[in-house]
């Protein structure tokens, strides 16, 4: 993976909290001094916030679907 | 219902989504509808309800966080009448002040309607691949190799990589916006 795809994944292991307790610690200080990180993980965050809602759409969708096949 | 059989259960949730809530609807939903009919509410009320019912069970199994002791329906109908009750409460709250609407205790709490639809906008803008196999993977809780499978990727690898790529292009996206904007 490309580089900038690796550092996505680590912050999503680091959100997660499957990193080691030194890579952990690692990107802690790194976020610290590194505002664009911080902006990454905010980004990130929201980005996950935005795939719950439309997957809560969607599976709004599909029980209105089965709503009207069964009882519709 | 034991714990295998729960096991199953979820499984059959995660892989065979549509079937498996088919099965759960036709099941549940008839109790509901009759309970909230009889504690006057509406078919429309009985059919939200459920439908969030079944939403907060579908993610929290997703998120392991579920041992069931009873069956599937039993714990759907248990929630119901929890929910049912807190609306009913709420919407005689909002008669006793004479407010015009009243909102459902099933609304999302975290976001005002406006930032939420801002939101799913950008997923929606992502284009069908990108969104179907995030949505698959960080909201229905699919395997990999599930999505690998469905969508033509050769490997668990590569799926991995796409699933990267879309979610680093979501982020740039929604990372246009005021981060403040959207703390819940």
């Amino acid at each position: 993976m490309r580089p900038e795809l690796e550092e996505v994944q680590l912050l999503e292991s680091y959100l997660q909290g499957n990193l080691s307790e030194e890579q952990s610690l690692d990107v802690s200080v790194r976020l610290l001094w590194n505002q664009e990180w911080q902006q990454k993980l905010a980004a990130q965050k929201l980005a996950y916030q935005a795939l719950r809602l439309a997957g809560r759409q969607q599976l709004r969708r599909e029980l209105d679907a089965i709503y009207v096949r069964l009882f519709g | 219902m034991n714990a295998t059989q729960s096991l199953v259960m979820d499984a059959d949730l995660l892989t065979d989504r549509e079937q498996t809530m088919e099965r759960i609807y036709a099941r549940t939903y008839p109790m509901v509808r009759h309970y909230v009919r009889e504690h006057g509410g509406t078919e429309a009320d009985a059919k939200d309800l459920f439908h969030e019912a079944m939403i907060m069970f579908y993610e929290k199994t997703v998120q392991n966080q579920l041992t069931l002791t009873s069956s599937v329906s039993t714990y759907l109908m248990g929630i119901c009448k929890n929910l049912w009750r807190q609306e009913v409460e709420k919407r005689k709250r909002k008669t006793e002040l004479a407010e015009s609407h009243a909102e459902s205790v099933w609304e999302e709490p975290d976001l005002d309607g406006e930032s939420s639809l801002a939101l799913m906008s950008f997923v929606n803008q992502l284009g069908e691949t990108c969104r179907s196999v995030l949505v698959s993977f960080y909201y229905f809780g699919q395997r990999l190799d599930q999505i690998a499978r469905q969508r033509g990727y050769q490997s668990i690898r590569s799926a991995t990589v796409q699933k990267f790529k879309c979610l680093e292009r979501l982020r740039k996206l929604v990372g246009h916006l005021s981060v403040d904007h959207f703390k819940s």
